[in-house]
């Protein structure tokens, strides 16, 4: 193939301004093009032939189509981090600096050492990899394993690059009456109706200009050129204010309830993305009804060496000479078996290509076609067949062979035609991508239906909707202008009546222009001995379709597996069809008998990106305390607590975090510590049943709770495992504040929501989450009170006003602060909670307050080690598999009441003594217990079976050892025993000795004191 | 005795006042952001909603809407947030404590959710398409009239929307996440151009 540039005129090169240039550069090279062009366009008309190697045989491969459905024209676009491979020539727009290179061949695409590749010929067949390396005696996985990182060098596509996306991508919610997909002349015309009648239309092209085929076609509308009534159309629909037109923008993906997925390619026609402006946008778009237009895809015949370099198909080189001025070749021969290819060859020539040669497997051509066919001043071959294509590495002829219609076999004669482009024409495939990926008969969400095979025009096309899409245009098996703008209108009169809107108004063109056969003859391969191909991205020929038949893989699915055939990054839009009907005729079934397989999301291949929008870097919103800036300007680490970041520690400067939280641990001990809690979940229980809701949900009774004081309760799973714990403040008589842990604050309101809702509906109780409203402060350690008594004086807070476990409200600096007597460390301590705005104020004010005892601000591993040197139970212990008894907690446990979980819980195998149980161990010998670490009674040579494992593990300050917290066999009756902690994983076996898990104060006087 | 507290806004370090995103025209959109003096989440039940739009009426002077329609009278906002269920503001400091006297539990329940949410504005005329393209609501002026509130979320951050303008809405967000919203929301107007005022 030479491709050259036309001599520019009206009617050539309709889509290029010539008057702009533009530079470029492919592998390496520098050249020029004109704006408008595409990268195929610009490599075309500057000769460049090769521009890939195919996938398997790095057999040379040149532009193919003009489209989406380029199967062999992939190249990596942009350097560096912009770097992206698998790029379809067809579908770039030429910009100025463009760069792009050829991929999968070493040192060039001209010359390329992996071509020996096609060397072993059948050997790499389908199958290939089964064959070889799957249960082949001495050849096992690992073998496999060696090979894969050659093969996987010797074949694929292009690489990415590794470097992070400079570029960012945005998303988009749209919303309308009837979605058009494609803007060709079904897709104007269904666009117009529906906007007439009022609806709200979206209409979406994939291509930078709306129109579709209408950008190429030769017919007249209303007087007009068909370019020039495109745009002015669609300019009209673009300033209507119910018409949104989104060009560049490939409607991907059908799904349930009438939404589609849709990328925009805001910026890709660009060398990069203006300041703040996305490179693409996802737009997910919300219809009430939609009109598929997406036209259809040309199929190629598959003949010997169908694909050199030079092959292409006859609308796309028929586009190339109209929209671009361009001629795929010096010398163009047309193989087809229809109407289309002779246009095709008839519109090129007008644009002054030169056409060799047409050769139709049809011996019966009409009258009209062949005045068309005489106007391209071509030799005619009808009843004939291109054999092969013959060349070194591109097209120089094709042989030529009478060709029987009835046996669809070639005869004796042969001739050889000289040419370097041959436009290829075996028909057309509706593009029913779309509704296909909802079909399936066996789905309850089929939106698609089975697709139907047409036997007249050869194709496959949508089954019925059983949703708000309609068909139109080739789409829908409607071929030609006429029918496409008549099915248009008629696809948008069925959607506005999905919306309940009237029918609008009708404004189909007066077309004036060739009105033809589309339907093809039924050929689809032209058999040789060479190699003929049916999937050109994934090199899978007609004779891989038939070994597979022969080894038994006749089923479409297996087919498609075993072979590869559609599922490469095209999804077989060129070869699907012609894949089925080689299989058909090697079952000797009819092809719809054969099947077809379905496409998936997405019709084109889609940057991962788009995928992820906005979503980058922390991948969930982030929960701020309000005290957070605080903690991070005074060292501290931030650590993920659910949604939340809360503080591990307060490192000073060299401090290590172990270093850290035993200080901070100590001072709560020994003095005052200050801790923020605004994380923990809170609910606020609200109504004349608010108690009894309460006393149903917890495990202990809350029947009695006075005012004025908390309570802390259990809850329990149906099933009678722990859920989650806390405290609960009865503020009044019917409103109660309900804590919780921080991880489990939704999971509980779900709960508490769902037996509200679903189980005592005739309870009268209001929940609402209210974590977001209360900063928490907790105070902690013998002179936590004397803290307090500087900011609000001793009386209010004394013992007697405020009790252990008691609840109050002060005022403190203008503000309400809810103050409640509660200690999860052990110590004397305190709750305060204010409103979050005002969180940092009353922390500043604690912070002050507690100066003259040198308060010490403690996180998360400090608040562990203190609980766990208590025996306080936390998440780790509230796993979902442990019970109140295990914890020693059946005290909490009512005899007395009902409560969720109580029946479950009450099985025999739950109260059973023989029940990991709650304990203590402490390091006998100063080693450090590791998390994760097993109970065994062995040493390291002979540890035994496991007995338990410990659930929170830390440095005991108080006990000046490493401790933890551990669920063991029997745990209760164990105190005192020697085990060992064992952790193979860390290599660590350490001596311990089973203790109470009350390590600190059992009695509990501290925090009463 | 502490000095009196004052409110900090979770965004006071990041809502600097200035032009930002694209320069090149005219702003798209301006954001701001606000806390309310009051804002008090009322609940009725279910045989109790007629009593307790009185005891609302009778507090505030503003009549509840049906549906989703905003009701406002002088600094008072009503807006729907479920069935039977609203959020009241104004800018008193004492709204929770009137609405608990006149609502008693046999009415409903009153809690205050004034710190819980911080409002962020948005208005301009690329407003719907700043909101679109984050939030899975139908901005157009059909679908959400000026006047009206809806609840959605950005991912996974709670919002009240309500539409105070034909180019200007306020988002009632979850106080602890409203810096992960104000990055987005920021994000999403560079494209068009932003103040923060």
């Amino acid at each position: 193939m030479s491709g050259v540039r036309l001599t520019l005129r009206p009617g050539v090169g309709t889509s290029i301004d010539t008057d702009k240039t533009l530079t470029f550069s492919f592998d390496g090279k520098s050249y020029e093009g004109h704006v408008g062009d595409t990268l195929a366009s610009a490599l075309l008309a500057n000769g460049v032939d090769i521009v890939a190697r195919s996938f398997k045989y790095h057999r040379p491969r040149g532009i193919f189509s003009a489209g989406s459905e380029e199967p062999s024209a992939l190249v990596t676009l942009r350097s560096g981090a912009r770097q992206e491979p698998n790029i379809r020539a067809t579908e770039i727009e030429l910009y100025e600096g463009l760069e792009a290179r050829s991929q999968n061949r070493w040192p060039s695409a001209k010359f390329d050492l992996m071509a020996i590749n096609q060397l072993p010929g059948k050997a790499f067949a389908a199958g290939f990899y089964y064959k070889t390396f799957m249960g082949t005696p001495g050849m096992g996985t690992k073998f496999w394993w060696f090979c894969e990182q050659f093969i996987r060098r010797a074949a694929g596509l292009g690489k990415p690059t590794v470097d992070p996306d400079p570029d960012h991508y945005a998303r988009m919610n749209a919303y309308c009456d009837v979605l058009v997909v494609g803007s060709g002349a079904a897709g104007i015309a269904a666009a117009k109706r529906a906007a007439s009648a009022g609806a709200r239309v979206i209409l979406c092209d994939e291509s930078a200009e709306a129109g579709g085929s209408l950008r190429s076609a030769c017919e007249y509308l209303d007087g007009e050129a068909a370019q020039d009534w495109v745009k002015r159309e669609l300019a009209a629909l673009a300033e209507h204010e119910n018409v949104r037109v989104l060009s560049r923008c490939t409607v991907q993906s059908m799904f349930d309830g009438e939404t589609y997925l849709a990328i925009e390619r805001v910026a890709d026609h660009k060398l990069r993305p203006a300041p703040h402006e996305p490179r693409q946008r996802a737009w997910t778009i919300r219809t009430t009804s939609a009109v598929i237009a997406t036209g259809a895809i040309e199929r190629p015949m598959v003949f010997g060496g169908n694909d050199k370099p030079g092959v292409i198909l006859a609308d796309a080189a028929r586009r190339y000479a109209r929209e671009f001025g361009v001629s795929p070749g010096r010398s163009v021969a047309v193989f087809t078996n229809n109407d289309t290819g002779w246009l095709a060859a008839r519109d090129m020539a007008r644009c002054g290509v030169i056409i060799t040669a047409i050769i139709d497997t049809r011996s019966d051509v009409g009258d009209a076609i062949r005045e068309a066919g005489a106007e391209t001043r071509a030799t005619i071959h009808t009843g004939s067949a291109v054999l092969r294509a013959k060349g070194f590495q591109t097209l120089s002829a094709v042989e030529v062979a009478d060709f029987n219609e009835t046996t669809n076999t070639v005869g004796s004669n042969r001739q050889i035609v000289a040419c370097d482009a041959l436009a290829v024409s075996g028909g057309w495939s509706p593009a029913f991508h779309l509704t296909s990926q909802q079909g399936g008969k066996h789905l309850t969400s089929q939106q698609g239906g089975k697709p139907v095979w047409d036997s007249e025009l050869q194709a496959f096309l949508p089954g019925e909707a059983t949703s708000n899409w309609h068909g139109a245009g080739a789409m829908a098996g409607k071929f030609g202008l006429r029918q496409a703008f008549r099915s248009g209108e008629e696809a948008a009169v069925l959607a506005l009546a999905d919306c309940g809107l009237g029918e609008g108004e009708s404004s189909v063109p007066e077309i004036e222009g060739d009105s033809i056969d589309y339907a093809p003859a039924p050929v689809f391969e032209v058999r040789s001995k060479h190699k003929a191909f049916v999937d050109l991205q994934h090199d899978v020929t007609a004779d891989d379709v038939r070994l597979a038949h022969r080894e038994g893989f006749v089923s479409v699915e297996h087919l498609k597996r075993y072979t590869t055939l559609g599922m490469a990054t095209d999804q077989g839009k060129t070869s699907n069809v012609t894949g089925l009907a080689i299989m058909a005729e090697a079952r000797d079934l009819p092809i719809p008998e054969v099947g077809t397989t379905r496409f998936r999301p997405p019709y084109t291949p889609v940057a991962l990106g788009a995928v992820a929008g906005e979503k980058f870097g922390h991948l969930a919103a982030e929960r701020l305390t309000p005290m957070h800036d605080w903690h991070v300007a005074n060292r501290a680490g931030m650590y993920a607590n659910g949604p939340w970041l809360r503080p591990e520690s307060y490192n000073g400067p060299g401090e290590t975090v172990e270093q850290a939280y035993i200080r901070e641990a100590r001072a709560v001990r020994e003095s005052v510590g200050i801790v923020d809690v605004s994380t923990l979940g809170k609910i606020d229980v609200q109504g004349p049943d608010a108690v009894e809701f309460l006393n149903r949900v917890y495990s202990n009774g809350f029947a009695k709770l006075p005012v004025g004081k908390a309570r802390y309760g259990l809850m329990l799973r149906e099933d009678g495992f722990l859920f989650d714990d806390g405290t609960t403040w009865r503020l009044d008589e019917h409103r109660f504040l309900m804590t919780t842990t921080t991880a489990g604050a939704g999971r509980v309101m779900e709960h508490l929501e769902y037996h509200r809702d679903v189980v005592w509906p005739d309870l009268k109780v209001a929940l609402t989450s209210v974590s977001d409203e209360w900063a928490g402060v907790a105070l902690a350690g013998p002179k936590s009170r004397a803290v307090l008594e500087n900011l609000f004086g001793a009386k209010p807070i004394s013992n007697d006003q405020l009790p252990f476990m008691g609840v109050r409200e002060l005022k403190l600096g203008g503000i309400d602060v809810l103050i409640a007597r509660l200690s999860f460390s052990g110590e004397l301590a305190y709750e305060l909670y204010c409103g979050a705005h005002c969180g940092q104020g009353l922390w500043d004010a604690l912070m002050e307050a507690g100066r003259p005892h040198r308060i010490t601000p403690y996180g998360l591993e400090a608040l562990s080690t203190l609980r766990i040197e208590k025996g306080h139970v936390a998440g780790p212990e509230l796993n979902g598999r442990t019970t109140p008894h295990d914890l020693g907690l059946s005290g909490m446990v009512s005899t007395k009441k009902n409560f969720i979980g109580k029946a479950l819980l009450q099985r025999e195998a739950l109260q059973s003594e023989d029940r990991l149980q709650l304990v203590a161990i402490k390091s006998v010998d100063g080693q450090r217990i590791r998390g994760g670490s097993h109970l065994v009674a062995g040493n390291r040579d002979e540890p035994g079976i496991s007995q338990g494992h410990t659930t929170s593990t830390c440095f005991s300050p108080e006990l000046n050892c490493y401790v933890s917290l551990a669920l063991l066999e029997r745990g209760k009756i164990r105190h005192g025993e020697k085990m060992f902690a064992t952790n193979p994983v860390r290599s660590a076996h350490v001596a311990v000795e089973v203790v109470s898990p009350h390590m600190v104060d059992p009695k509990g006087e501290r925090m009463h004191g | 005795m502490a000095d009196a507290i004052e409110k900090v806004s979770p965004l006071h370090a990041l809502a600097e006042p200035g032009r930002f995103g694209d320069t090149s025209g005219e702003p798209g959109v301006g954001l701001s952001e606000r806390l309310c003096d009051s804002l008090v989440q009322v609940q009725a039940w279910p045989d109790s909603i007629s009593a307790l739009k009185k005891a609302v009426k009778s507090v505030t002077g503003a009549s509840i809407k049906p549906g989703n329609a905003v009701a406002t009278k002088g600094d008072v906002v009503l807006m729907s947030t479920g069935p039977g269920r609203w959020l009241v503001e104004d800018e008193t400091d004492d709204l929770e404590v009137r609405l608990r006297k006149a609502i008693g539990a046999d009415i409903g329940a009153v809690t205050a959710l004034t710190h819980a949410r911080t409002v962020v504005s948005i208005s301009g005329e690329r407003c719907e398409w700043v909101l679109a393209s984050g939030i899975a609501l139908d901005f157009s002026a059909d679908a959400f009239p000026v006047g009206t509130a809806k609840l959605s979320h950005h991912h996974e951050i709670g919002l009240t929307i309500h539409r105070t303008g034909d180019q200007a809405f306020d988002l009632y967000v979850v106080t602890s996440m409203v810096r992960s919203f104000w990055g987005w929301i920021a994000r999403a107007s560079a494209e068009v151009g932003y103040t923060v005022s």
